[in-house]
């Protein structure tokens, strides 16, 4: 147990810098008025609203109790992102092949009972099958090999 | 699918050297994209997916049709419009639509004029303009008498803020001294749903998509755009007849190529896009759709993206229209 | 009577053994498309559509039309099993769905979809065949404020899909409804939060935020416990949902293809609305509301029965109107014009084959998905005792080509990366995604309708009182926030007296 809800504060303060930010990027809309309602009307009071109740739950996360913020596991974060992120970089350049090939094998070492020999063969037949399912059977316009 | 392909292919590739000797060196060499910048489902992209097989057959490579949609189909535009100019990039799309956005957007990251090639148009379908049958009125001239009779009545039904439908509803309303307030939708269908459900009341629509519910009763006639009259609706006048401006609004639909595709690359698509719509059966298909097949040549496509362009942007400039702030 | 002989026409067309054929294709294609996370049943159509060009227009109809709702059937497969959804429906099967799943309970789930779908593609087959005609004249009766009264009733509801915290929840709506506004604003055409990215100008895209806030983010999770070997926690129990889960759930079923089949109707935003609304009316009605959110399997088979009801039925403002309700149906009007077909009001008389038979092959299709996926049940749950190091790789990997394939954009990887972390972060702190989702997907309709209402009344706010329909959605709204709060207060003041 910690002195304050780490949890609840958390989300308090991301509830209210989302509105910050929202804010900030709508700045320049118009407001109009209640029965003629600009772009920014909308917005800003639901960003408002959001600031509103995040303040709230940070404020009383600061007066309650509760578990101590939850861990965090990076490394499945981490790899499991990163598959993510190069399968977007690589696809329009490498190819379907290749990049399903990459993708499975950073994905695959974000377990910790991961066997180097199993995930290589993984990687090919799920690369192989990906090819053939998505790009042969389904005809999505993706790039098989690299493109020059 | 692929053998049959690659058969198809190797066909043509064969057939090739006996016409066209002097574009025989205009080879293609892989996978050609072609780019539609909205979702499934509109003209642009089933034209892309009745054309697209026709022109594989005579390049001898595969055409792809790839969707990358958003507004105005600024991110499919801009796409193309990056690519190597070797012809395996093509787009297809609304051509007065691409004609207005230069108008449009002040910040856009593409060049219009300079960075598409034009290829050649493809086809042509007109507005009807169709009104709620429960405003009392067969022509312009009655719709002006009851817009100065009942003022703040007359709303118009319109696809988005500046598309194409919105800014000929806007300068064909002015021209006749209507007063009415521009409704926007998400989409054409939304639009006529809108009109038929009495919500709005005028609607500039593709021909053949309205027609059945000018037929059924459920909207009414008004007028036609272009320079001549409907087959099935022949009591209605084109908007040449009553001498509007933008008469030849509505939905062209052309192909373009990236920026720097050398010339003897252009006219070897422009011959077989040409070919293709002189097919029978896509003419035909293309007719089903409401649409004449308009081919023509590189020039005179790029003369009317630059005619348009001026008009378009006289129009987006008197209604003050600005999509980015 | 006229509907014997008219549905003898439609079966007369779709028990041709081509027919036949074609409908089972297609319900194999969209059940394939609808397993795999976030590959489109639009894409596919879009792909198969040069293929039916040359098919008889009632043939291609009735096959494209099948992958419709085969995919619907399929959807709810991978939300089931790994908690992805495909699309606004699944969302609320994860709910319940997964949680049985993981209890050992991923057979009756299954089975009980399969089954809740079937029962509400009957009852809406026949509704299509008996009440089109009406129904699409109370189609036309929702105007924008009639709609905006909806979504506002639609969100309000929406607080009873959370089970923990209410104010996290109320915070979940609103942060939904706030990212459900990026994008170019349908009143001004102005973009709105997207940072000039011209991509976000269509909005954040659906699939990469459920698939990045529920998919992937729960494999970053699964992987950060203590490593279970496959995805099953508890052993196997039955298969098959016992006799007593199935009467529990009749009612469910009758409520969801009571609600899916109206809102249906609704073009735009009222198909998706469905599932939610008859999940919150499961819980508000059980006895046992705390059993809802881990593993109540009435959250399953209610809403799964008010999806398809309402995929079925949302076909009959395209078959009685020539309207378009969704992007899916916009293809479909594509795929007529092109066989020589203007769809709108004259097809039903026009051309009864082709109307009739589409009708009839729906039922078939749904006969057909029936028997496809409850003996597939006992090879999907077998699917869960791969081991979670093989599976989840290949999950991720189908995540990423299914969200790619929606627009061919990296954006939309990028944005699902993004919620993903989101994703996490939210569970860490007890925040649920559901209300979220629903927020995300009514904000922009909510508030397009808001302005075009105005702006058609002239700035006049009484127009969603004096028009009735939309008085009455408002009155209802009253009414369910009594409901929602009261046992609230009661509970507060139980506390009072007690200290």
């Amino acid at each position: 147990m910690t002195r304050v809800n780490t949890a609840d504060l958390a989300f308090g303060l991301f509830l209210m810098s989302v509105a910050a930010v929202a804010l900030y990027l709508i700045a320049d809309l118009p407001m109009g008025s209640t029965s003629r309602m600009g772009p920014g009307y909308v917005p800003r009071a639901l960003a408002v609203m959001i600031a509103l109740i995040g303040a709230f739950i940070a404020g009383r996360a600061l007066v309650t109790t509760g578990e101590a913020f939850p861990e965090i596991a990076w490394r499945p974060i981490l790899l499991v992102g990163a598959a993510v992120g190069l399968f977007g970089l690589l696809l329009p350049r490498l190819g379907l092949a290749a990049t399903a090939f990459i993708v499975v094998l950073v994905a695959g070492s974000a377990s910790k009972d991961m066997r180097w020999r199993e995930l290589l063969l993984i990687a090919a037949l799920l690369s192989t099958f990906a090819v053939l399912l998505f790009v042969k059977a389904l005809g999505l316009p993706m790039p098989i090999w690299p493109v020059v | 699918m692929l053998t049959r392909r690659s058969a198809v292919a190797g066909l043509s590739a064969t057939g090739l050297p006996l016409f066209a000797p002097a574009l025989r060196a205009q080879t293609f060499t892989r996978q050609i994209n072609l780019i539609v910048p909205f979702a499934p489902g509109g003209t642009s992209d089933i034209l892309a997916r009745l054309i697209g097989p026709r022109l594989s057959q005579a390049l001898g490579q595969p055409v792809v049709v790839d969707n990358r949609p958003s507004a105005s189909g600024n991110v499919g535009a801009d796409f193309v419009a990056r690519q190597a100019g070797d012809g395996h990039t093509l787009l297809i799309a609304d051509a007065g639509t691409l004609a207005s956005v230069p108008a449009l957007f002040k910040r856009l990251s593409f060049n219009v004029k300079t960075d598409l090639v034009p290829v050649g148009m493809v086809s042509f379908s007109p507005y009807l303009v169709a009104i709620n049958p429960q405003v009392p009125a067969t022509s312009f001239a009655e719709l002006a008498a009851y817009d100065k009779a009942n003022p703040g009545k007359l709303n118009v039904a319109t696809s988005g803020v500046g598309a194409v439908n919105h800014l000929t509803a806007m300068v064909v309303g002015k021209h006749f001294g209507l007063n009415w307030s521009a409704v926007p939708y998400r989409g054409g269908a939304a639009a006529v749903r809108g009109v038929v459900s009495g919500e709005s009341n005028v609607i500039f629509n593709g021909a053949i998509a309205t027609l059945p519910f000018v037929t059924q009763g459920q909207l009414k006639g008004i007028a036609v755009s272009g320079d001549k009259r409907l087959e099935a609706l022949p009591n209605l006048p084109s908007f040449k007849e009553l001498n509007t401006p933008v008469q030849d609004a509505g939905s062209w639909q052309g192909v373009y190529a990236s920026k720097g595709t050398p010339a003897p690359v252009v006219a070897r698509l422009n011959q077989e896009l040409n070919k293709v719509l002189a097919e029978a059966d896509v003419a035909a298909k293309i007719r089903e759709l409401g649409s004449d097949v308009r081919p023509g040549t590189p020039a005179s496509f790029a003369s009317w993206m630059d005619k348009a362009m001026v008009e378009w942007g006289e129009v987006v400039k008197a209604e003050n229209i600005s999509l980015d702030g | 009577m006229d509907l014997i002989a008219n549905l003898a026409t439609g079966f007369g067309v779709a028990l041709t053994p081509a027919n036949l054929a074609f409908c089972f294709l297609g319900v194999l294609i969209g059940t394939l498309v609808g397993v795999l996370p976030g590959i489109a049943p639009i894409t596919t159509i879009a792909i198969l559509l040069p293929f039916t060009f040359t098919l008889p227009p009632a043939s291609a109809m009735i096959m494209l039309s099948g992958i419709f709702y085969g995919a619907q059937y399929g959807g709810s497969t991978t939300a089931i099993l790994v908690n992805l959804p495909g699309e606004s429906s699944s969302i609320v099967t994860c709910l319940d769905g997964h949680q049985m799943a993981k209890q050992g309970r991923a057979g009756p789930a299954l089975a009980i979809a399969a089954i809740a779908s079937f029962f509400a593609g009957t009852i809406a087959t026949i509704i299509i065949a008996v009440a089109s005609v009406p129904l699409s004249a109370l189609a036309l009766k929702f105007t924008a404020a009639e709609y905006f009264s909806l979504m506002v009733l639609g969100l309000t509801g929406s607080i009873a899909l959370a089970h923990g915290s209410a104010v996290k929840a109320v915070a979940m709506v609103l942060l939904g409804l706030l990212l459900g506004l990026v994008g170019i604003d349908v009143n001004t055409g102005l973009p709105r939060m997207t940072l000039g990215i011209g991509e976000l100008g269509d909005g954040i895209g659906f699939v990469a935020i459920a698939i990045g806030l529920f998919g992937i983010s729960e494999l970053m999770i699964a992987l950060s416990r203590p490593q279970d070997r496959t995805l099953l926690s508890v052993a196997l129990s039955q298969l098959w949902p016992s006799r007593k889960e199935l009467k529990d759930c009749l009612p469910a079923m009758l409520r969801g293809t009571a609600i899916g089949s109206v809102l249906g109707v609704l073009p735009g935003g009222g198909a998706a609305l469905s599932s939610f609304a008859s999940y919150a009316v499961e819980k508000k009605t059980s006895a046992t509301p705390e059993r809802f959110g881990r593993g109540a399997i009435e959250g399953v088979a209610g809403p799964e029965a008010a999806n398809n009801a309402g995929a079925q039925t949302s076909f009959i403002p395209l078959l009685t109107l020539g309207i378009p309700g969704n992007a899916i149906m916009a293809l479909m009007v594509g795929a007529l014009m092109i066989q020589g077909i203007q769809p709108g009001p004259q097809v039903m008389t026009a051309q009864p084959q082709l109307f009739w038979g589409v009708i009839a092959s729906m039922w078939l299709g749904n006969l057909m998905l029936v028997i496809l996926n409850l003996p597939l049940v006992g090879l999907w749950v077998s699917l869960l005792r791969v081991p979670y190091r093989i599976l989840f790789p290949a999950i991720a990997l189908f995540c990423c080509i299914g969200t790619y394939s929606i627009s061919n954009s990296q954006m939309d990887i990028g944005l699902m990366l993004l919620f993903a972390l989101v994703g996490v972060f939210f569970v860490k702190v007890g925040a649920e995604p559901a209300p979220f989702i629903l927020g995300f997907i009514l904000g922009p309709l909510m508030e397009e309708n808001f302005r075009r209402a105005m702006n058609l009344s002239r700035g006049d706010p009484m127009v969603f009182v004096e028009r009735p329909i939309s008085a009455a959605l408002l009155v209802l709204t009253a009414l369910l926030l009594v409901v929602l709060i009261l046992p609230a207060v009661r509970a507060k003041r139980e506390e009072v007296f007690q200290e």
